[in-house]
């Protein structure tokens, strides 16, 4: 694909336009400006792990700027494994794995029950869609902190407060609303006639929506991944309050981390922990960007 | 083959009538064509029929049974939309064995009912493709594929040929015929297009505003029609129209037109005209003739000659009414001015003006 497209324009012989100064001011200074911009997000990333590869008295000694002397990862380890988070020494290593035991049913159940709730609200002919819509916005936009105290008495009256199961179903209410708008947007775009057949056919509410509608939704099933899995892997408050202590997530255990203090500020270590904690979204975002734009765009357009 | 009744059916959205108190039967076998304006009803109705929505009042029957409180799946007919709704991401065989797969028919069966349609329909070769991998055409014979491998002797038709070029509408028209003949099965199809209208049906139904204006072969609606609207919607120009006054007269029943004089003489009036009445006079351009003589019917202006070909068009002006004539080529060679028409009564249609209806 994108061979073909550079191919072409060289294939075409253009026309060779004058030169005008003004115009190569102009290109200079959009260059320039994209640099300081590219700069600005990427200077902070660099230091961190420029940072991250000294040694305490290097960067006791040194500017914040200066590059390391020699790569030197021990900081990376002591951060993985042996730094001390309050009185354990274990490193982060234990917040990765209830990280991902906190995430991944979080964004499975979301995805998927956002995915039928929007193709509900789309698709087929619900009673009052339009005002379980509004509904839906208004919990998209009421800032959660104040939901968070009925939510903890909800949760130990039926008793899972303190656990994964409770964190995970905190995660999942607080996704559904923007999630199923974003599949309901892209679902209304959907042939309606499309439903019909399948219903001629015979398929019912169900088989529909995994035989039919599902597989066509791949790229903003991506969109709804990439939101969901972001916003729970960095999620600090409602790990730190639903979670319990035994099954706290990286982002909690990094807090703790950089704030507990033996003897000198390891700051080598802290950056590196850190990077290790938003490694798995970033790698996120590497891989999957171009399917992002591509979901968000076509949802654009359609919807 | 079924039969459809349909009883006084309506159907509204919110507070929008859309179909009202619409009865008609569909006999076993028929081929019956939904014909009218955009907007006017027919795929709510074939919708209706299908068991897509629900009904607001009316009874749907198949073969005597009722079937308004059933399911599409549960009517058991094969179905063709407008816009194909192919499943994308299936591949044609795929798409065909679906309904059957939910069936729980069998799979030696489901083998043996895609092979026999997509014999019949010549998309052998393309059973692997997905349906965006086929041109118009093929995704049109697909989607009729996909209604035939039910077994079933009842189908649904919404406008299957409107997304198509001329050139293959009319090849798919002709085919899409032979297919009714083959499966000796009821065909209920919906089109604006009065062509396919003309030329598929056995009767067409002609609906506008939510109300089914005449339901006849298409010969009957083309030579009788039932109403002023059916008159001007059918035939490409239209029937022209006249509007006239009713007398009695010693000589029988006359209609005065501007300063023409037509005589009704042996026109068979279903209903008994009154004396004084408003009426509008239909006729078809082909059933005028261009008359040399000293006393011809009507006196007209020639406006314009159209040549089409086959035949001419000739559009004159009549009384302030403008009419076309359909003549010969070598009839309309070098006409112009004043020109003399008449034509026969029993080729009349009359209409009354309040109502609308054939008189
Ligand atoms: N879901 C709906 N909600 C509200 N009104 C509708 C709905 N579907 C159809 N209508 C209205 O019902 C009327 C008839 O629609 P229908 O689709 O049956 O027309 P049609 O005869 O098939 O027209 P076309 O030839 O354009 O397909 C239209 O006026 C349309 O606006
Ligand atoms: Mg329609």
């Amino acid at each position: 694909m994108t061979m073909l497209q550079t191919a072409i324009p060289s294939a075409v012989p253009r026309r060779a336009r004058k030169h005008r100064p003004a115009a190569a001011i102009g290109r200079l200074g959009l260059y320039g400006f994209l640099v300081l911009a590219a700069l600005f997000f990427a200077i902070p990333l660099i230091i961190m792990v420029s940072t991250s590869l000294k040694t305490v008295e290097e960067i006791r000694t040194g500017s914040i700027f200066m590059l390391p002397q020699a790569l030197d990862f021990s900081a990376w380890a002591k951060a993985w494994s042996s730094a001390c988070i309050g009185r354990q020494c274990e490193g982060i290593r234990g917040g990765l794995w209830n990280s991902i035991l906190i995430m991944v049913p979080s964004t499975a159940l979301s995805v998927l029950i956002s995915a039928l709730n929007g193709y509900a609200l789309s698709l087929w002919r619900i009673r009052h869609a339009g005002l379980l819509l509004s509904a839906l916005m208004v919990g998209a936009f009421i800032p959660y902190q104040v939901m968070i105290y009925p939510l903890v008495r909800m949760s130990s009256t039926i008793g899972i407060y303190g656990s994964i199961p409770a964190v995970v179903l905190v995660h999942v209410l607080f996704g559904l609303p923007i999630l199923t708008l974003i599949f309901r947007n892209f679902y209304s775009a959907l042939p309606e006639e499309l439903i019909k057949a399948a219903r001629v056919d015979g398929a019912g509410f169900f088989r529909i929506f995994f035989r039919i509608v599902l597989p066509m939704s791949t790229n903003v099933i991506i969109v709804a991944l990439i939101l969901s899995v972001t916003g729970v892997w960095n999620d600090y408050l409602l790990s730190l309050i639903f979670a319990g202590r035994e099954n706290l997530p990286m982002t909690v255990e990094l807090a703790s981390l950089v704030s507990t203090r033996i003897g000198v500020p390891e700051y080598n270590v802290n950056m590196a922990a850190t990077i290790i904690t938003a490694l798995p979204p970033l790698l996120l975002y590497l891989f999957s960007g171009r399917y992002f734009v591509r979901g968000i765009t076509a949802g654009a357009v359609k919807g | 083959m079924i039969g459809v009744q349909i009883e006084s059916l309506s159907r509204h959205f919110g507070a929008l009538p859309v179909l009202r108190d619409i009865s008609m039967e569909v006999q076993p076998g028929e081929f019956t064509v939904l014909l009218g304006p955009s907007g006017c009803g027919k795929s709510t109705l074939l919708a209706s029929i299908a068991g897509l929505d629900d009904l607001q009042g009316g009874r749907i029957l198949f073969d005597s049974a009722d079937v308004s409180d059933l399911e599409p799946a549960e009517r058991n007919i094969g179905m063709v939309f407008q816009s194909y709704a192919l499943y994308p991401t299936m591949t044609v065989r795929q798409n065909l064995s679906f309904g059957l797969e939910v069936a729980k028919t069998s799979k030696a069966d489901i083998q043996e009912r895609v092979t026999w349609a997509a014999q019949l329909l010549q998309i052998e070769p393309l059973l692997d493709r997905k349906p965006s991998q086929l041109s118009g055409g093929q995704r049109q014979r697909v989607a009729i594929g996909r209604a035939l491998v039910r077994k079933t002797n009842l189908f649904l038709f919404d406008e299957p040929l409107s997304n198509l070029d001329a050139k293959l509408r009319t090849e798919m028209r002709v085919e899409i015929k032979e297919l009714h003949r083959r499966l000796g099965a009821t065909f209920i199809y919906v089109t604006h297009d009065q062509v396919e209208a003309m030329t598929l049906a056995t009767r067409i139904a002609i609906m506008q505003g939510g109300r089914i204006e005449q339901y006849a072969t298409p010969e009957d609606v083309y030579e009788r029609p039932a109403s002023l609207f059916v008159a001007s919607f059918i035939g490409a120009p239209p029937m022209n129209l006249l509007p006239a006054t009713l007398k009695q007269t010693s000589h029988g029943v006359v209609a005065f037109t501007g300063d023409h004089t037509v005589s009704l003489k042996g026109y068979p009036f279903k209903i008994a005209p009154a004396d004084g009445q408003p009426i509008v006079i239909g006729i078809r351009p082909e059933n005028i003739l261009i008359d040399g003589n000293v006393a011809p019917t009507l006196r007209a202006e020639v406006v314009v000659v159209e040549p089409l070909g086959a035949d001419t068009l000739v559009w004159v002006d009549c009384a302030a009414n403008r009419m076309a004539v359909r003549t010969h080529p070598k009839e309309a060679k070098g006409l112009s001015g004043s020109i003399g028409l008449s034509f026969k009564v029993e080729n009349l249609s009359i209409f009354s003006k309040d109502s609308g209806l054939r008189l």
